[in-house]
């Protein structure tokens, strides 16, 4: 039998794997393969690439086919809901906002666009503005499990109403055991009515935005997870750790610094409770 | 369930565009999530980007993957957001405890791995390697030259 090298020292075509190959076969391959390297893939072709990069985390692989594609085709709406996903990956909103957007001209009762929309809307706190997206949505595509689970979260959800400054300092803190280097130290109702907080009003207004939307969400997380009500939580930053506590009426919240351990920051935040008699 | 995102349903090879086979980062987030639902005490978990998109998910059957997927994501962007608006240093790890057990959710720029825990797990153990698990995925992501 004659070796590959002798295959090819004697001009026998052979394929990938070494086998010798007909002429017919070898020419039929050979204008493929050039017809392939000069014919412009398509950006249907080019978006299922891209989709796939993505659920494989190959983010920016995923971001030059959509935009190759969107170059060739610009009124895709999957290249745009694509190209809406990527931005959100790389957190850049208002881009993504736009995408969306660009989604529903070309398609108004885009599900996925509309849920897009929704999810910005909560992240800037317009619940308001939040629930039409997500109503349009579900009345599209019923079978929607995740639009179903932010709706029904949002359902309940009243714009957090901020107490005026006249209300907030009801609470002396002196008689508080304030754990050293603890700030942020606040009190809203579960609604986000603010009791008390420390700071500045701005702050004041920021901290209870903030918390009452992360209970809000990490309880309606809990349910669906068949776990009950929320009674503790820690959030790790970079640079400080917050903890939380709630009855379901009224949440508690302190940040201390990082180097507290979680299960030394709960007792000092159990303190806490204590030291306020709190009664939702 | 059909998928109303209607984006295409992946189909094609795994190299990239110019042919040249790169390492799944999807495998590394597997990897990473089968590590930790292995911890005791840990029912189970899924990675979630942010955009919503469930990149791995190892929850029993009972548990409701899309809704649960949805709701980590929001949680986690209102996480990173309020840590950022509050300057607290970027968002790193959670945990969310109830009557019945507890919810961890670590995030990253590639996404938000989440957990669910029994009541009573180590919550020190399971932070710990959320922690270092959130450090792998941002290296995933350093690696790919994102910052």
């Amino acid at each position: 039998m004659m070796a590959v090298n002798d295959d090819l020292q004697a001009g026998h075509p052979l394929d990938e794997g070494g086998r010798r190959v007909g002429l017919a076969t070898f020419l039929e391959r050979t204008w493929s393969g050039l017809t392939g390297l000069v014919r412009p893939r398509s950006a249907a072709s080019l978006f299922r690439l891209a989709d796939q990069y993505r659920h494989e985390g190959r983010y920016e692989d995923a971001a030059d086919l959509i935009a190759e594609g969107l170059r060739s085709a610009p009124n895709i709406a999957v290249g745009h809901l694509l190209d809406a996903y990527l931005h959100v990956v790389f957190r850049e909103m208002p881009a993504a906002k736009a995408s969306f957007r660009r989604v529903l001209s070309l398609d108004p009762y885009h599900p996925r666009a509309l849920f897009g929309l929704a999810r910005i809307a909560l992240e800037e706190g317009d619940i308001e503005g939040c629930r039409p997206f997500l109503d349009r949505a579900i009345q599209y595509f019923p079978d929607f499990p995740e639009a179903k689970a932010l709706q029904e979260m949002v359902a309940t959800w009243s714009a957090p109403a901020v107490a005026a400054p006249t209300a907030v300092g009801t609470i002396t803190t002196d008689r508080l055991r304030l754990p050293p280097g603890a700030r942020d130290l606040i009190l809203t109702h579960s609604d986000g009515t603010l009791v008390f907080a420390q700071g500045s009003e701005e702050r004041q207004r920021q901290l209870a935005l903030h918390m009452t939307q992360v209970y809000r969400i990490a309880s309606a997380t809990l349910a669906r997870a068949g776990l009950g009500a929320l009674r503790r939580g820690v959030v790790e930053g970079a640079s400080e750790m917050t903890f939380l506590r709630s009855d379901g009426g009224v949440i508690l919240g302190v940040a201390l610094p990082h180097e507290v351990e979680a299960g030394a920051g709960l007792v000092q935040v159990g303190r806490l409770w204590t030291d306020l008699n709190i009664k939702a | 369930m059909a998928d109303p995102h209607g984006a295409p349903d992946p189909t094609a090879a795994h190299d990239s565009a110019d042919g040249t086979p790169r390492p799944s980062r999807a495998q590394a987030f597997r990897e990473t999530l089968f590590e930790l639902i292995r911890l005791d005490g840990v029912r189970g978990g899924l990675i979630v980007t942010p955009d919503g998109l469930v990149i791995t998910s190892e929850l029993p059957p009972r548990f409701p993957v899309e809704a649960l997927a949805a709701l980590a994501a929001t949680l986690g962007r209102e996480l990173e957001l309020g840590a950022s608006r509050l300057e607290r240093g970027a968002f790193r790890t959670a945990l969310f405890s109830a009557d019945d057990g507890t919810v961890f959710l670590g995030g990253s720029p590639v996404g938000y791995v989440t957990l669910v825990a029994d009541r009573n797990v180590s919550v020190e153990t399971v932070r710990a390697a959320l922690g270092r698990a959130v450090d792998r995925l941002r290296g995933t992501w350093r690696t790919a030259g994102l910052t």
